[in-house]
């Protein structure tokens, strides 16, 4: 063998969307507000995903404002609807949905308003980027003057809207149900070079295909991947978590290694769109599922670099020094034998 | 120790102000000045959140003493724009959306900085180096090394400043690049994360853990760390006035160990006072009797008849056993032409959040007991303390902090409940900040995984049958196993139809580190030994990878594990795109890799060699960097 070896590796997944084997919800409230901006009050967790920004671009396409003009309540529950936990790959879908639903009903208190005012159907009215028109017509507006339009006939345009997803249990002897209403997939293909002589594994190259259902901001998704898809590297090569007796010998960064900016490959992403029709935006998700195919991707890479199969994670450089050896003593023992 | 006079510089400003010598820079900066941009993710000089300029230099806050800065000129990421601006390399932090979380952001962005002002034509692969020192867990580093590059190449000329405004919107907002909204107060380091916060009045919380794995408590005294001066008030699981018990599926975890303790570093009493030292120093004076009990460390021994059992509640100290069962596995491996065996593990995994556990207690003039921490379930958190505290749901409230990251790590209400009690005891708001050893041995692990697997196939790669058993070390308490359980045994045997199978995935008590949620919920373990068979099934077949999961592939109208009904299922589109994205050469995998055509192009990076994590070999001839 020849010192650095490279191979490819390829490994799918799947996942499902929100909470498991059970009903989900999540509630928000939505109000159109002076200068043609917005409030919207929910209990998401930011918990570095971008849920704020995704839940700002929803409020403002569904009340035709800008993402920036959304105001979003801090998550407080003495004050904000319930929307549950920053988990099971569920804010986007089971907020996201919440808060669309909670704005068309701001929005269509609105537009009554607006279309009793111009005397249009309301149905004709459309708003985009804070201007709003009666289609058909020349009849325009800002939002600021509809809100201001809306306030002085008597009205506030507030919404509430809440959205389910229906999982059911899974019976206890077979395990049958339906966990989840949405799932989405994925395919990552790794390709790495081996260091025959230190054992050292670098992953050069990663295209991650992943279903999102739809896609709200492609960076956001992009980053989701990219963050999992190094999170899975680190558990892949490197990342173990120890203990003796129960006392953690991996106390400090020094002794849990995690992967570094040199660790990272370039890693391509593929979004595609296979939008979920029991909901109102589409979207799913991909928090999660980012990072369950990338360890198999990689040690699948492995093999086709140096022909032994690591089974047993992380593959360390030793692990990895010791399967060639095993591999080499077996090939040589075979070759004999013949 | 007697205080010093220290004068020095920071952000362009004379600052005299008396100090404890002993004092780290970081905490003169962050306690004396306030200026909390500058975050303490390890106090060790390992992850480079604390990283300030110092006479131009960058330095690791952490591992400096203030003293040694008497003179000084500091920069913090306060300094580096004006208040309320943006300079180049934040701006391209901005455009390129590389904060997630942010806890890492300032350092980064400080990094950034040195990168720009001491090699303003850094390559790639300088970039990355000079960058290597700071740790990111959220963002993969890949588009905070684009922004790097980004403001690189503005500062050069390279690019024109327009590359950093925003792109224009077409029709829609959706599917369109919006920057993030929070992203101006991350990489300015002005978002306050709960350990950032400050209240007047408020005491310093400090955490006796037990040094045992599992033993039983005969007794607390805690008198004399009581009588100690700044000693607000000692809390133990004594001054729980409810329902002691929390967890996100069975609420087997006491606020602070009740009778005995089941793993190390578990909490056995608390301390608020005036200030953290004074907190820390009272933890001493707490006298804890044990008796040592003989401990569980592999899953395996906890399944054993006669094992020590960790709660009483489980004699058998099975936390969940999920099953899953359709069709007839033995007809289904009758049917096979190849059957396949073999076993796989994975490992703990720590969550690594950059920011460590951290939160605010106070009761307010409603008597209403709040709680302000990053937490990734305030409502469940709100249930649970209601009936700790005994207290109607209405008089407890939590308020969500900025969360500098959780991957599920933030989900285990490990110390809410201690802050309360302490907040009940005293009526002051009260602080607690983790560090990182502390998070480290108290918070939650990614499940430890055995799979052992059987898989049957015809000639023509399909699968005629799949036996799957998994076992999961849950450590000394539930937390969220059953629900890993359950998402593993749900998602196990992959995105393919299986007519015959037969899982079963258990997690059992032992004294280890508690395992909980972690991003994919067992999702991951159990498709590791999956998407593993599957590329040895093809390599005996002599199938191409892709084309083995084609021909098992989840279809609309398929039937899921559980038996659900797929209306539809995108694998063949992922499949195709990724196929086509790699441009990946078919063939099955037999150590392809030395002949194939497919390698080195777009798409990857070149290999590494700077900063290698192995400078020579044992016999020290080789060297790789
Ligand atoms: S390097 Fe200083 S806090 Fe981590
Ligand atoms: S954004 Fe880097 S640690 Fe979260």
């Amino acid at each position: 063998m020849q010192r650095k070896m490279r191979g490819r590796g390829v490994a799918a997944s799947w996942y499902g969307i929100a909470r498991t084997a059970t009903v989900d919800r999540a509630g928000a409230w939505a109000e159109l507000d002076d200068g043609g901006t917005a409030k919207v009050v929910t209990g998401v967790t930011e918990i570095g995903e971008g849920i704020l920004t995704v839940l700002a671009q929803i409020a403002a396409e569904e009340l035709g404002i800008r993402p920036e003009d959304v105001t979003i309540g801090d998550n407080d529950t003495a004050r904000s609807p319930e929307a549950a936990h920053a988990g099971a790959t569920r804010q986007t879908y089971m907020i996201g949905n919440s808060v669309a639903l909670a704005c068309r009903e701001a929005k269509s208190r609105l537009f009554a308003e607006i279309a009793a005012h111009w005397e249009v159907d309301a149905g004709t009215l459309v708003a985009f980027d804070g201007a709003l028109k009666a289609h058909g017509t020349n009849l325009a507006m800002t939002m600021a003057e509809a809100v201001d339009i809306a306030k002085k006939r008597g009205v506030v345009p507030v919404g509430a809207g809440h959205f389910t997803a229906h999982g059911t249990g899974l019976n206890p002897v077979d395990g049958s149900g339906a966990p989840w209403q949405a799932y989405v997939f994925g395919t990552q293909v790794a390709e790495v070079e081996v260091d025959t002589l230190t054992g050292e594994v670098q992953v050069l190259g990663l295209w991650a295909a992943h279903d999102v259902g739809r896609v709200i901001n492609p960076r956001g998704v992009e980053g989701q991947i990219e963050g999992g898809v190094v999170q899975g590297l680190g558990q892949a090569l490197m990342e173990d978590y120890r203990t003796e007796q129960g006392h953690t010998t991996t106390h400090g960064f020094a002794k849990y290694i995690l992967p570094t900016a040199l660790d990272v490959p370039e890693i391509t992403s593929v979004l595609v769109e296979d939008p979920d029709p029991l909901s109102p935006l589409g979207a799913k998700g991909i928090g999660e599922p980012a990072l369950v195919p990338t360890a198999p991707a990689i040690m699948n890479a492995i093999h086709d670099a140096i022909g032994v199969r690591i089974k047993s994670l992380p593959a360390t450089p030793e692990k990895v020094l010791a399967a060639i050896a095993e591999k080499e003593a077996r090939d040589a023992a075979r070759e004999a034998a013949e | 120790m007697p205080d010093m006079k220290l004068e020095l510089q920071v952000n362009g400003r004379k600052v005299t102000r008396r100090a404890d010598p002993g004092q780290r820079l970081l905490d003169f900066l962050r306690d004396e000045l306030n200026l909390t941009g500058t975050k303490e993710g390890c106090g060790a000089g390992e992850c480079g959140t604390c990283s300030v300029f110092v006479d131009g230099k960058l330095v690791k806050s952490c591992l400096m003493p203030a003293a040694k800065a008497q003179g000084a000129d500091i920069q913090t990421v306060e300094g580096l724009a004006r208040p309320g601006d943006l300079d180049v390399i934040q701006k391209a932090f901005h455009k390129t959306g590389a904060s997630q979380c942010g806890y890492c952001i300032p350092g980064m962005v400080m990094a950034a900085t040195s990168i720009l002002r001491e090699a303003p034509e850094a390559s790639l692969d300088e970039i990355k180096e000079r960058m290597g020192g700071n740790i990111c867990r959220c963002t993969g580093y890949s588009k905070i090394i684009e922004a790097v590059a980004l403001a690189r190449d503005v500062v050069t000329g390279r690019a024109s400043p327009a590359a950093l405004d925003p792109e224009t919107v077409g029709d829609s907002f959706i599917g369109h690049n919006v920057r993030r909204l929070d992203a101006p107060s991350k990489v300015t380091g002005r978002l306050k994360y709960a350990g950032d916060m400050v209240m007047p009045d408020m005491l310093h919380m400090a955490v006796l853990r037990s040094p045992h794995a599992h033993a039983e408590i005969l007794s607390i005294d805690t008198s004399e760390a009581e009588a100690m001066d700044g000693v607000a008030c000692v809390i133990t699981a004594d001054d729980v006035p409810g329902k002691d018990g929390f967890g996100v599926f069975v609420h087997d975890q006491p606020i602070m160990a009740r009778g005995k303790v089941r793993h190390v570093g578990e909490a056995v009493a608390a301390v608020a006072a005036e200030d953290v030292a004074t907190a820390r120093r009272a933890l001493k004076k707490i006298k804890v009797e044990y008796r040592e009990l003989p401990g569980l460390y592999d899953p395996e021994d906890a399944l054993q008849p006669g094992a020590p059992v960790i709660h009483d509640y489980a004699p058998d100290n099975v936390v969940k056993h999920i099953p899953i069962r359709k069709g007839d596995i033995e007809a289904g491996f009758a049917a096979a032409d190849l059957i396949l065996e073999d076993e796989f593990t994975t490992q703990q995994v720590e969550h690594a959040y950059l920011e460590p556990e951290a939160g605010l207690a106070y009761v307010d003039a409603d008597d209403v007991v709040t709680v302000i921490s990053p937490s990734q379930n305030i409502t469940h958190h709100r249930h649970m303390l209601s009936e700790i505290i005994a207290r109607p749901i209405n008089k407890v409230r939590f308020i969500m902090s900025p969360v500098g990251g959780g991957f599920g790590g933030k989900e285990d209400m490990i110390y809410q409940g201690m802050l309360a009690l302490a907040a009940m005891k005293t009526y002051r708001p009260v602080r607690l900040v983790f560090t990182r050893e502390e998070s480290i041995i108290a918070s939650a692990k990614r499940h430890p995984s055995r799979v052992k697997y059987r898989m049957g196939l015809t000639k023509e790669g399909r699968i005629t049958a799949i036996k799957f058993d998994m076992l999961s070390d849950g450590g000394a308490y539930g937390m969220s196993s059953e629900g890993v359980m359950r998402k593993a045994a749900i998602l196990s045997c992959g995105p393919y139809e299986v007519e015959n199978l037969q899982v079963d995935t258990t997690a059992v008590y032992t004294n280890n580190t508690p395992s909980g949620a972690f991003r994919t919920f067992g999702g991951m373990q159990a498709q590791f030994a999956t998407e593993s068979m599957i590329d040895i099934a093809a390599e005996r077949l002599g199938l191409d990878p892709f084309e083995i999961r084609r021909r098992n592939m989840m279809r609309a109208g398929s039937l899921t594990h559980t038996q659900q009904k797929l209306d539809s299922a995108s694998i063949g589109r992922v499949l195709a795109a990724a196929e086509a994205a790699s441009r990946w050469e078919p063939g099955a995998p037999r150590m392809r890799g030395p002949e194939r055509g497919d390698l080195g192009g777009p798409g990857t990076r070149a290999p590494c060699t700077l900063g290698a994590r192995f400078e020579a070999s044992k016999d020290g001839k080789e060297r790789v960097a």
